[in-house]
Protein backbone atom coordinates (compact mmCIF):
# COMPACT_ATOMS: atom_id res chain seq x y z
CA UNK A 1 0.00 0.00 0.00
CA UNK A 2 2.83 2.35 0.85
CA UNK A 3 4.58 1.53 -2.40
CA UNK A 4 1.43 2.09 -4.37
CA UNK A 5 0.98 5.50 -2.80
CA UNK A 6 4.52 6.38 -3.68
CA UNK A 7 4.00 5.34 -7.23
CA UNK A 8 0.88 7.43 -7.54
CA UNK A 9 2.69 10.34 -5.99
CA UNK A 10 5.46 10.00 -8.53
CA UNK A 11 2.96 10.31 -11.35
CA UNK A 12 1.58 13.48 -9.90
CA UNK A 13 4.92 15.26 -9.48
CA UNK A 14 5.41 17.88 -12.22
CA UNK A 15 8.01 16.83 -14.81
CA UNK A 16 11.51 17.59 -13.70
CA UNK A 17 13.32 19.67 -16.28
CA UNK A 18 16.54 17.66 -15.82
CA UNK A 19 15.01 14.21 -15.71
CA UNK A 20 17.40 11.59 -17.05
CA UNK A 21 16.34 9.45 -19.96
CA UNK A 22 13.52 11.76 -20.77
CA UNK A 23 14.07 11.19 -24.46
CA UNK A 24 14.42 7.69 -25.82
CA UNK A 25 16.28 6.99 -29.03
CA UNK A 26 16.83 3.71 -30.80
CA UNK A 27 18.85 2.89 -33.86
CA UNK A 28 18.04 -0.09 -36.03
CA UNK A 29 19.37 -1.31 -39.32
CA UNK A 30 17.81 -3.61 -41.88
CA UNK A 31 19.14 -5.16 -45.06
CA UNK A 32 16.98 -4.55 -48.07
CA UNK A 33 16.84 -7.51 -50.42
CA UNK A 34 15.12 -7.64 -53.75
CA UNK A 35 13.79 -11.09 -54.49
CA UNK A 36 11.59 -12.31 -57.30
CA UNK A 37 8.20 -13.56 -56.13
CA UNK A 38 6.31 -16.50 -57.63
CA UNK A 39 5.12 -14.34 -60.52
CA UNK A 40 8.68 -13.21 -61.24
CA UNK A 41 8.01 -9.71 -60.00
CA UNK A 42 10.71 -8.05 -57.96
CA UNK A 43 9.77 -7.72 -54.32
CA UNK A 44 11.71 -5.76 -51.75
CA UNK A 45 11.96 -7.32 -48.31
CA UNK A 46 13.70 -6.20 -45.14
CA UNK A 47 15.85 -8.45 -43.04
CA UNK A 48 17.90 -8.23 -39.91
CA UNK A 49 21.57 -7.58 -40.69
CA UNK A 50 22.62 -11.17 -40.23
CA UNK A 51 24.24 -11.90 -43.56
CA UNK A 52 25.68 -8.66 -44.88
CA UNK A 53 28.18 -8.39 -47.69
CA UNK A 54 29.55 -5.46 -49.69
CA UNK A 55 26.96 -4.01 -52.03
CA UNK A 56 24.05 -4.82 -49.74
CA UNK A 57 21.52 -2.03 -49.35
CA UNK A 58 20.79 -0.95 -45.79
CA UNK A 59 18.01 1.03 -44.18
CA UNK A 60 18.84 2.75 -40.91
CA UNK A 61 15.83 3.57 -38.77
CA UNK A 62 15.91 5.91 -35.79
CA UNK A 63 12.96 5.91 -33.42
CA UNK A 64 12.62 8.66 -30.87
CA UNK A 65 10.09 9.38 -28.17
CA UNK A 66 9.76 12.03 -25.58
CA UNK A 67 9.33 10.00 -22.40
CA UNK A 68 9.94 12.99 -20.20
CA UNK A 69 7.33 15.13 -18.66
CA UNK A 70 8.05 18.32 -20.56
CA UNK A 71 8.18 19.22 -24.21
CA UNK A 72 11.62 18.89 -25.81
CA UNK A 73 12.62 21.67 -28.14
CA UNK A 74 15.59 22.42 -30.38
CA UNK A 75 15.44 18.71 -31.01
CA UNK A 76 18.29 17.62 -33.30
CA UNK A 77 19.09 14.04 -34.29
CA UNK A 78 22.59 13.58 -35.73
CA UNK A 79 23.89 10.39 -37.32
CA UNK A 80 27.50 10.16 -38.50
CA UNK A 81 27.76 7.53 -41.23
CA UNK A 82 29.89 4.49 -40.51
CA UNK A 83 32.90 4.64 -42.83
CA UNK A 84 31.95 1.36 -44.45
CA UNK A 85 28.54 2.67 -45.45
CA UNK A 86 27.87 4.89 -48.45
CA UNK A 87 24.91 7.23 -47.96
CA UNK A 88 22.05 6.68 -50.37
CA UNK A 89 19.58 9.35 -49.31
CA UNK A 90 16.64 9.83 -47.06
CA UNK A 91 12.95 10.28 -47.64
CA UNK A 92 12.77 12.99 -44.97
CA UNK A 93 12.94 16.32 -46.74
CA UNK A 94 13.97 18.08 -43.54
CA UNK A 95 17.27 16.22 -43.41
CA UNK A 96 20.54 18.06 -43.88
CA UNK A 97 23.80 16.40 -44.71
CA UNK A 98 27.45 17.18 -44.20
CA UNK A 99 30.29 16.09 -46.44
CA UNK A 100 33.10 17.40 -44.24
CA UNK A 101 32.68 15.58 -40.97
CA UNK A 102 29.92 17.80 -39.62
CA UNK A 103 31.45 21.25 -40.12
CA UNK A 104 29.10 22.46 -42.85
CA UNK A 105 25.54 21.38 -43.41
CA UNK A 106 22.98 21.67 -46.16
CA UNK A 107 20.96 19.86 -48.76
CA UNK A 108 23.09 17.48 -50.82
CA UNK A 109 22.25 19.38 -54.00
CA UNK A 110 23.92 22.57 -52.79
CA UNK A 111 27.08 21.08 -51.31
CA UNK A 112 30.28 21.17 -53.35
CA UNK A 113 33.42 19.08 -53.11
CA UNK A 114 36.87 20.36 -54.09
CA UNK A 115 38.23 18.13 -56.82
CA UNK A 116 41.84 18.85 -55.85
CA UNK A 117 42.53 20.77 -59.05
CA UNK A 118 41.10 24.10 -57.97
CA UNK A 119 37.62 23.29 -59.16
CA UNK A 120 34.48 22.20 -57.40
CA UNK A 121 32.03 19.48 -58.23
CA UNK A 122 28.58 18.73 -56.88
CA UNK A 123 28.59 16.46 -53.86
CA UNK A 124 27.48 12.90 -54.44
CA UNK A 125 25.61 10.72 -51.94
CA UNK A 126 28.76 8.71 -51.19
CA UNK A 127 30.53 11.93 -50.10
CA UNK A 128 28.14 12.33 -47.17
CA UNK A 129 29.73 11.92 -43.74
CA UNK A 130 26.82 12.96 -41.49
CA UNK A 131 23.07 13.29 -41.70
CA UNK A 132 20.94 15.23 -39.28
CA UNK A 133 17.38 16.25 -38.70
CA UNK A 134 16.40 19.47 -36.96
CA UNK A 135 12.84 19.52 -35.65
CA UNK A 136 11.18 22.92 -36.05
CA UNK A 137 8.45 22.04 -33.61
CA UNK A 138 8.92 21.01 -30.01
CA UNK A 139 8.35 17.35 -29.29
CA UNK A 140 5.41 17.16 -26.90
CA UNK A 141 5.39 14.80 -23.97
CA UNK A 142 4.79 11.27 -25.18
CA UNK A 143 5.17 12.14 -28.85
CA UNK A 144 7.28 9.83 -30.96
CA UNK A 145 8.60 9.70 -34.46
CA UNK A 146 10.70 7.79 -36.88
CA UNK A 147 13.57 8.88 -39.10
CA UNK A 148 15.32 6.80 -41.69
CA UNK A 149 18.03 6.90 -44.30
CA UNK A 150 19.49 4.48 -46.77
CA UNK A 151 23.03 3.34 -47.27
CA UNK A 152 24.94 0.66 -49.08
CA UNK A 153 27.81 -1.40 -47.71
CA UNK A 154 30.99 -0.24 -49.42
CA UNK B 1 21.70 2.03 -23.80
CA UNK B 2 18.57 2.74 -21.85
CA UNK B 3 16.11 0.12 -20.74
CA UNK B 4 13.54 1.51 -23.12
CA UNK B 5 16.03 1.35 -25.93
CA UNK B 6 16.89 -2.25 -25.15
CA UNK B 7 13.23 -3.13 -25.28
CA UNK B 8 12.80 -1.50 -28.65
CA UNK B 9 15.95 -3.09 -30.00
CA UNK B 10 14.92 -6.52 -28.83
CA UNK B 11 11.49 -6.12 -30.33
CA UNK B 12 13.06 -6.03 -33.75
CA UNK B 13 12.08 -9.57 -34.65
CA UNK B 14 12.30 -9.95 -38.40
CA UNK B 15 12.42 -13.24 -40.24
CA UNK B 16 15.77 -14.35 -41.59
CA UNK B 17 16.25 -14.73 -45.30
CA UNK B 18 19.68 -14.69 -46.83
CA UNK B 19 21.43 -14.20 -50.17
CA UNK B 20 20.83 -12.11 -53.24
CA UNK B 21 23.43 -9.42 -52.74
CA UNK B 22 23.76 -6.68 -55.29
CA UNK B 23 27.35 -6.55 -56.56
CA UNK B 24 27.56 -2.78 -56.54
CA UNK B 25 31.17 -2.68 -55.37
CA UNK B 26 34.03 -4.65 -56.78
CA UNK B 27 35.41 -5.81 -53.49
CA UNK B 28 34.33 -3.54 -50.71
CA UNK B 29 34.57 -3.62 -47.00
CA UNK B 30 36.79 -6.39 -45.67
CA UNK B 31 35.00 -9.38 -44.22
CA UNK B 32 34.83 -9.20 -40.44
CA UNK B 33 34.61 -5.42 -40.31
CA UNK B 34 32.08 -4.21 -37.74
CA UNK B 35 29.74 -1.51 -38.97
CA UNK B 36 28.77 0.51 -35.95
CA UNK B 37 26.12 3.19 -36.37
CA UNK B 38 25.54 5.74 -33.64
CA UNK B 39 22.87 8.44 -33.67
CA UNK B 40 22.68 11.32 -31.21
CA UNK B 41 19.80 13.48 -30.03
CA UNK B 42 20.49 16.95 -28.71
CA UNK B 43 17.55 18.81 -27.27
CA UNK B 44 16.45 21.32 -24.75
CA UNK B 45 13.78 21.28 -22.12
CA UNK B 46 12.55 24.59 -20.88
CA UNK B 47 15.41 26.35 -22.68
CA UNK B 48 18.05 24.24 -20.96
CA UNK B 49 20.24 21.92 -22.99
CA UNK B 50 19.95 18.33 -21.86
CA UNK B 51 22.47 15.54 -21.89
CA UNK B 52 22.71 14.16 -25.40
CA UNK B 53 21.13 10.77 -25.94
CA UNK B 54 22.98 8.18 -28.04
CA UNK B 55 21.74 5.05 -29.69
CA UNK B 56 23.86 2.62 -31.62
CA UNK B 57 23.80 -0.71 -33.30
CA UNK B 58 26.48 -2.85 -34.82
CA UNK B 59 26.76 -5.71 -37.26
CA UNK B 60 29.61 -7.53 -38.92
CA UNK B 61 30.31 -7.62 -42.63
CA UNK B 62 30.28 -11.20 -43.85
CA UNK B 63 32.54 -12.78 -46.42
CA UNK B 64 31.34 -12.51 -49.97
CA UNK B 65 33.07 -14.95 -52.31
CA UNK B 66 33.28 -13.64 -55.83
CA UNK B 67 35.84 -14.24 -58.54
CA UNK B 68 36.15 -13.60 -62.23
CA UNK B 69 38.06 -15.55 -64.86
CA UNK B 70 38.39 -13.67 -68.14
CA UNK B 71 40.14 -14.52 -71.35
CA UNK B 72 42.67 -11.92 -72.43
CA UNK B 73 42.65 -10.36 -75.91
CA UNK B 74 39.57 -12.22 -77.13
CA UNK B 75 41.51 -13.88 -79.94
CA UNK B 76 42.12 -17.47 -80.87
CA UNK B 77 45.67 -18.75 -80.56
CA UNK B 78 46.94 -19.74 -83.98
CA UNK B 79 49.02 -22.92 -83.78
CA UNK B 80 50.91 -25.26 -86.08
CA UNK B 81 50.36 -29.03 -85.93
CA UNK B 82 52.89 -30.71 -83.64
CA UNK B 83 53.88 -27.46 -81.94
CA UNK B 84 54.57 -27.46 -78.20
CA UNK B 85 54.01 -25.00 -75.35
CA UNK B 86 51.20 -23.11 -77.05
CA UNK B 87 49.65 -20.46 -74.83
CA UNK B 88 46.20 -19.07 -74.12
CA UNK B 89 45.98 -16.23 -71.61
CA UNK B 90 43.47 -15.46 -68.87
CA UNK B 91 43.15 -13.15 -65.91
CA UNK B 92 41.84 -14.47 -62.61
CA UNK B 93 40.53 -11.80 -60.25
CA UNK B 94 39.53 -12.11 -56.61
CA UNK B 95 36.56 -9.77 -56.26
CA UNK B 96 35.71 -11.12 -52.80
CA UNK B 97 36.11 -8.98 -49.70
CA UNK B 98 38.69 -11.38 -48.28
CA UNK B 99 41.96 -12.97 -49.47
CA UNK B 100 41.68 -16.39 -51.10
CA UNK B 101 43.71 -19.19 -52.60
CA UNK B 102 42.23 -19.80 -56.02
CA UNK B 103 42.45 -23.32 -57.41
CA UNK B 104 43.05 -23.58 -61.16
CA UNK B 105 41.78 -26.34 -63.42
CA UNK B 106 41.71 -26.86 -67.18
CA UNK B 107 38.94 -28.71 -68.96
CA UNK B 108 38.45 -29.22 -72.67
CA UNK B 109 35.36 -28.85 -74.75
CA UNK B 110 34.19 -31.81 -76.81
CA UNK B 111 32.47 -30.76 -80.01
CA UNK B 112 30.20 -27.76 -80.19
CA UNK B 113 30.99 -24.20 -81.12
CA UNK B 114 34.27 -22.85 -79.82
CA UNK B 115 34.45 -19.45 -78.17
CA UNK B 116 35.88 -17.71 -81.23
CA UNK B 117 33.73 -19.57 -83.74
CA UNK B 118 34.34 -22.80 -85.57
CA UNK B 119 33.63 -26.25 -84.20
CA UNK B 120 35.77 -27.87 -81.54
CA UNK B 121 37.38 -30.81 -83.33
CA UNK B 122 40.26 -31.94 -81.14
CA UNK B 123 41.82 -31.77 -77.68
CA UNK B 124 45.22 -30.32 -76.96
CA UNK B 125 47.63 -32.55 -75.05
CA UNK B 126 49.18 -32.03 -71.62
CA UNK B 127 47.46 -28.72 -70.83
CA UNK B 128 48.88 -27.08 -67.71
CA UNK B 129 48.29 -23.84 -65.82
CA UNK B 130 51.14 -21.38 -65.41
CA UNK B 131 51.14 -18.19 -63.36
CA UNK B 132 52.59 -14.98 -64.76
CA UNK B 133 55.31 -14.88 -62.09
CA UNK B 134 57.00 -11.74 -63.40
CA UNK B 135 53.68 -10.00 -64.07
CA UNK B 136 54.44 -8.93 -67.65
CA UNK B 137 51.31 -10.54 -69.11
CA UNK B 138 53.36 -12.72 -71.46
CA UNK B 139 54.28 -16.36 -70.96
CA UNK B 140 58.01 -16.68 -70.33
CA UNK B 141 59.33 -20.23 -70.38
CA UNK B 142 61.19 -21.05 -67.19
CA UNK B 143 60.16 -17.82 -65.48
CA UNK B 144 56.41 -18.25 -65.32
CA UNK B 145 55.97 -21.41 -63.31
CA UNK B 146 53.37 -24.13 -63.35
CA UNK B 147 50.86 -23.83 -60.52
CA UNK B 148 47.61 -25.49 -59.61
CA UNK B 149 46.45 -22.56 -57.49
CA UNK B 150 46.99 -18.84 -57.01
CA UNK B 151 48.47 -18.42 -53.56
CA UNK B 152 47.13 -15.81 -51.13
CA UNK B 153 45.39 -13.62 -53.69
CA UNK B 154 44.36 -10.43 -51.86
CA UNK B 155 40.91 -8.92 -52.24
CA UNK B 156 40.44 -7.01 -55.50
CA UNK B 157 43.69 -8.20 -57.05
CA UNK B 158 44.27 -10.33 -60.10
CA UNK B 159 46.91 -12.50 -61.69
CA UNK B 160 47.49 -13.54 -65.26
CA UNK B 161 47.24 -17.29 -65.79
CA UNK B 162 48.35 -19.15 -68.91
CA UNK B 163 47.14 -22.47 -70.22
CA UNK B 164 50.15 -24.03 -71.91
CA UNK B 165 49.50 -27.08 -74.10
CA UNK B 166 50.83 -29.11 -77.00
CA UNK B 167 49.14 -29.51 -80.37
CA UNK B 168 48.95 -33.05 -81.76
CA UNK B 169 50.64 -33.73 -85.10
CA UNK B 170 48.34 -34.42 -88.00
CA UNK B 171 45.77 -31.73 -87.21
CA UNK B 172 44.76 -29.85 -90.33
CA UNK B 173 44.17 -26.23 -91.13
CA UNK B 174 41.09 -24.85 -89.36
CA UNK B 175 40.91 -27.49 -86.61
CA UNK B 176 39.85 -25.92 -83.30
CA UNK B 177 40.43 -26.94 -79.68
CA UNK B 178 38.48 -25.05 -77.01
CA UNK B 179 40.03 -24.95 -73.53
CA UNK B 180 38.31 -23.78 -70.35
CA UNK B 181 39.96 -22.38 -67.22
CA UNK B 182 38.05 -22.70 -63.95
CA UNK B 183 39.11 -20.96 -60.76
CA UNK B 184 37.69 -22.04 -57.42
CA UNK B 185 37.81 -20.42 -54.00
CA UNK B 186 39.99 -22.04 -51.35
CA UNK B 187 40.85 -20.68 -47.93
CA UNK B 188 43.87 -18.42 -47.75
CA UNK B 189 46.07 -18.33 -44.68
CA UNK B 190 49.30 -20.21 -45.24
CA UNK B 191 51.71 -18.99 -47.88
CA UNK B 192 52.72 -21.74 -50.27
CA UNK B 193 49.93 -24.07 -49.22
CA UNK B 194 46.53 -24.40 -50.80
CA UNK B 195 43.93 -24.07 -48.07
CA UNK B 196 40.71 -26.02 -47.63
CA UNK B 197 37.84 -25.61 -50.02
CA UNK B 198 35.69 -22.61 -49.13
CA UNK B 199 32.16 -23.62 -48.27
CA UNK B 200 29.13 -21.45 -47.99
CA UNK B 201 27.67 -21.02 -44.51
CA UNK B 202 24.68 -23.31 -44.45
CA UNK B 203 21.44 -22.50 -42.70
CA UNK B 204 21.03 -19.64 -40.30
CA UNK B 205 23.41 -16.78 -39.73
CA UNK B 206 26.18 -17.38 -37.23
CA UNK B 207 27.66 -14.91 -34.81
CA UNK B 208 30.96 -14.89 -36.67
CA UNK B 209 31.75 -14.06 -40.25
CA UNK B 210 29.53 -16.03 -42.60
CA UNK B 211 30.47 -16.97 -46.13
CA UNK B 212 28.20 -16.17 -49.05
CA UNK B 213 28.87 -17.21 -52.65
CA UNK B 214 28.14 -14.29 -54.96
CA UNK B 215 29.95 -15.39 -58.13
CA UNK B 216 28.23 -15.35 -61.49
CA UNK B 217 27.95 -18.33 -63.81
CA UNK B 218 30.91 -19.05 -66.09
CA UNK B 219 31.16 -21.16 -69.23
CA UNK B 220 31.30 -24.42 -67.26
CA UNK B 221 30.04 -23.45 -63.80
CA UNK B 222 26.85 -22.11 -62.32
CA UNK B 223 26.24 -18.97 -60.28
CA UNK B 224 26.96 -19.02 -56.54
CA UNK B 225 29.20 -22.11 -56.55
CA UNK B 226 32.48 -20.50 -55.49
CA UNK B 227 33.86 -20.95 -59.01
CA UNK B 228 34.11 -19.02 -62.22
CA UNK B 229 35.31 -20.04 -65.66
CA UNK B 230 35.99 -18.75 -69.14
CA UNK B 231 37.29 -20.31 -72.31
CA UNK B 232 39.67 -19.64 -75.15
CA UNK B 233 40.62 -21.71 -78.15
CA UNK B 234 43.46 -22.85 -80.35
CA UNK B 235 43.00 -22.81 -84.11
CA UNK B 236 45.32 -24.88 -86.27
CA UNK B 237 46.89 -22.86 -89.01
CA UNK B 238 48.75 -25.16 -91.42
CA UNK B 239 49.83 -24.84 -95.02
CA UNK B 240 47.51 -26.60 -97.45
CA UNK B 241 49.93 -27.79 -100.10
CA UNK B 242 49.19 -29.51 -103.38
CA UNK B 243 51.87 -30.89 -105.66
CA UNK B 244 51.52 -31.60 -109.37
CA UNK B 245 54.12 -32.88 -111.78
CA UNK B 246 53.90 -32.29 -115.47
CA UNK B 247 56.21 -33.02 -118.39
CA UNK B 248 56.69 -31.79 -121.93
CA UNK B 249 58.96 -32.99 -124.65
CA UNK B 250 61.47 -30.40 -125.88
CA UNK B 251 63.05 -32.22 -128.80
CA UNK B 252 63.69 -35.67 -130.20
CA UNK B 253 66.52 -37.03 -132.38
CA UNK B 254 64.20 -37.42 -135.40
CA UNK B 255 61.98 -34.31 -135.41
CA UNK B 256 64.25 -31.94 -133.54
CA UNK B 257 62.18 -29.26 -131.83
CA UNK B 258 59.35 -29.39 -134.37
CA UNK B 259 56.52 -31.50 -133.01
CA UNK B 260 58.91 -33.65 -130.99
CA UNK B 261 57.72 -37.02 -129.72
CA UNK B 262 58.47 -39.05 -126.54
CA UNK B 263 60.87 -41.43 -128.28
CA UNK B 264 64.18 -42.75 -126.99
CA UNK B 265 66.75 -39.98 -127.04
CA UNK B 266 64.06 -37.27 -126.65
CA UNK B 267 64.69 -34.39 -124.23
CA UNK B 268 61.89 -34.06 -121.67
CA UNK B 269 61.30 -31.22 -119.16
CA UNK B 270 59.73 -32.10 -115.85
CA UNK B 271 57.99 -29.34 -113.90
CA UNK B 272 56.99 -29.88 -110.28
CA UNK B 273 54.28 -27.41 -109.27
CA UNK B 274 53.65 -26.72 -105.56
CA UNK B 275 50.65 -24.60 -104.54
CA UNK B 276 49.56 -23.35 -101.11
CA UNK B 277 45.82 -22.77 -100.79
CA UNK B 278 44.59 -19.25 -100.12
CA UNK B 279 43.39 -20.37 -96.69
CA UNK B 280 46.67 -22.07 -95.79
CA UNK B 281 49.34 -20.77 -93.49
CA UNK B 282 52.70 -19.83 -95.05
CA UNK B 283 54.88 -22.88 -95.60
CA UNK B 284 58.53 -22.39 -94.75
CA UNK B 285 61.40 -24.22 -96.40
CA UNK B 286 59.46 -26.26 -98.92
CA UNK B 287 61.90 -28.95 -100.04
CA UNK B 288 61.37 -31.11 -103.09
CA UNK B 289 62.99 -34.45 -103.83
CA UNK B 290 62.22 -36.24 -107.10
CA UNK B 291 63.70 -39.71 -107.79
CA UNK B 292 64.06 -40.07 -111.58
CA UNK B 293 62.48 -42.93 -113.53
CA UNK B 294 65.10 -45.53 -114.47
CA UNK B 295 64.31 -45.05 -118.14
CA UNK B 296 65.59 -41.49 -118.02
CA UNK B 297 68.95 -39.79 -117.59
CA UNK B 298 69.37 -36.44 -115.89
CA UNK B 299 70.38 -33.65 -118.30
CA UNK B 300 73.30 -32.00 -116.54
CA UNK B 301 73.76 -29.39 -119.25
CA UNK B 302 70.33 -27.85 -118.49
CA UNK B 303 70.54 -27.98 -114.69
CA UNK B 304 67.81 -27.38 -112.15
CA UNK B 305 65.71 -24.25 -111.76
CA UNK B 306 63.81 -23.36 -108.57
CA UNK B 307 61.03 -20.98 -107.53
CA UNK B 308 59.75 -20.37 -111.03
CA UNK B 309 56.27 -19.00 -111.68
CA UNK B 310 53.39 -20.85 -113.19
CA UNK B 311 50.50 -19.81 -115.40
CA UNK B 312 47.23 -21.67 -115.48
CA UNK B 313 46.06 -24.72 -113.60
CA UNK B 314 48.72 -27.11 -112.28
CA UNK B 315 48.82 -30.19 -114.45
CA UNK B 316 47.75 -28.38 -117.63
CA UNK B 317 49.17 -24.87 -117.32
CA UNK B 318 52.50 -23.44 -118.32
CA UNK B 319 55.70 -23.70 -116.36
CA UNK B 320 57.38 -20.35 -116.99
CA UNK B 321 61.12 -20.41 -117.70
CA UNK B 322 61.91 -17.87 -114.99
CA UNK B 323 63.31 -20.02 -112.19
CA UNK B 324 66.60 -19.49 -110.42
CA UNK B 325 69.35 -21.98 -111.08
CA UNK B 326 70.13 -24.11 -108.05
CA UNK B 327 69.24 -27.43 -106.50
CA UNK B 328 71.27 -30.59 -106.54
CA UNK B 329 71.38 -33.86 -108.41
CA UNK B 330 72.62 -37.00 -106.70
CA UNK B 331 73.33 -40.04 -108.86
CA UNK B 332 73.48 -42.68 -106.12
CA UNK B 333 71.87 -44.72 -104.74
CA UNK B 334 68.87 -43.51 -106.74
CA UNK B 335 69.25 -40.68 -109.22
CA UNK B 336 67.37 -37.87 -107.49
CA UNK B 337 66.77 -34.19 -108.16
CA UNK B 338 66.39 -32.01 -105.04
CA UNK B 339 65.60 -28.34 -104.57
CA UNK B 340 63.89 -25.84 -102.32
CA UNK B 341 61.15 -23.30 -102.91
CA UNK B 342 61.76 -21.24 -99.75
CA UNK B 343 58.65 -19.82 -98.14
CA UNK B 344 55.37 -20.39 -99.90
CA UNK B 345 52.79 -17.79 -98.89
CA UNK B 346 49.05 -18.45 -98.83
CA UNK B 347 47.72 -18.66 -102.37
CA UNK B 348 51.20 -18.83 -103.91
CA UNK B 349 52.38 -21.32 -106.55
CA UNK B 350 56.03 -22.04 -107.32
CA UNK B 351 57.79 -24.52 -109.57
CA UNK B 352 60.95 -26.54 -109.82
CA UNK B 353 61.95 -27.74 -113.27
CA UNK B 354 64.74 -29.78 -114.88
CA UNK B 355 65.29 -31.91 -117.94
CA UNK B 356 66.00 -35.59 -118.62
CA UNK B 357 66.72 -37.63 -121.73
CA UNK B 358 64.73 -40.77 -122.47
CA UNK B 359 66.97 -43.82 -122.63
Amino acid sequence: MYKLLLAVAALLVPGAAFAADSVALSSMVFVEKTIADADGKAKVTLHEPKVVTPGDRLIFILNYQNRGSAAANNFVVTNPLPTAVAYQGTADASAEVSIDGGKNWGALAVLKVADGAGRWRSARPEDVTHVRWTMKQAIPVGAQGKLSFRGVVR
Amino acid sequence: MTKTLKRIAMATGVSVVALGATPAFATGTTAGTAINNTATVNYQVGGVSQTAINASNSFTVDRKIDLVVAEVANLTTSVAPGSTAQVTTFTVRNTSNAPLDLGLAVTQQTGGTATHGGTDTFDVTAPGTFVDTNGNGTYDVGTDLAATFLDELAADTQRTVFIVANIPLGRVNGDVADVMLTAQAFEAGTTGTQGALVTQTAGANTAGVDTVFADIAGVVDVASDGKHSDDDDYTVSAPVLTVAKQSRVISDPVNGTTNPKFIPGALVEYCIVVSNAATGAPANTVNIGDPLPTQTTYETAFGIFQSGTFTGTPGTGTCNADGTAGGTFTATPTPTVSGTLGTLAAGATRTLYFRVRIN
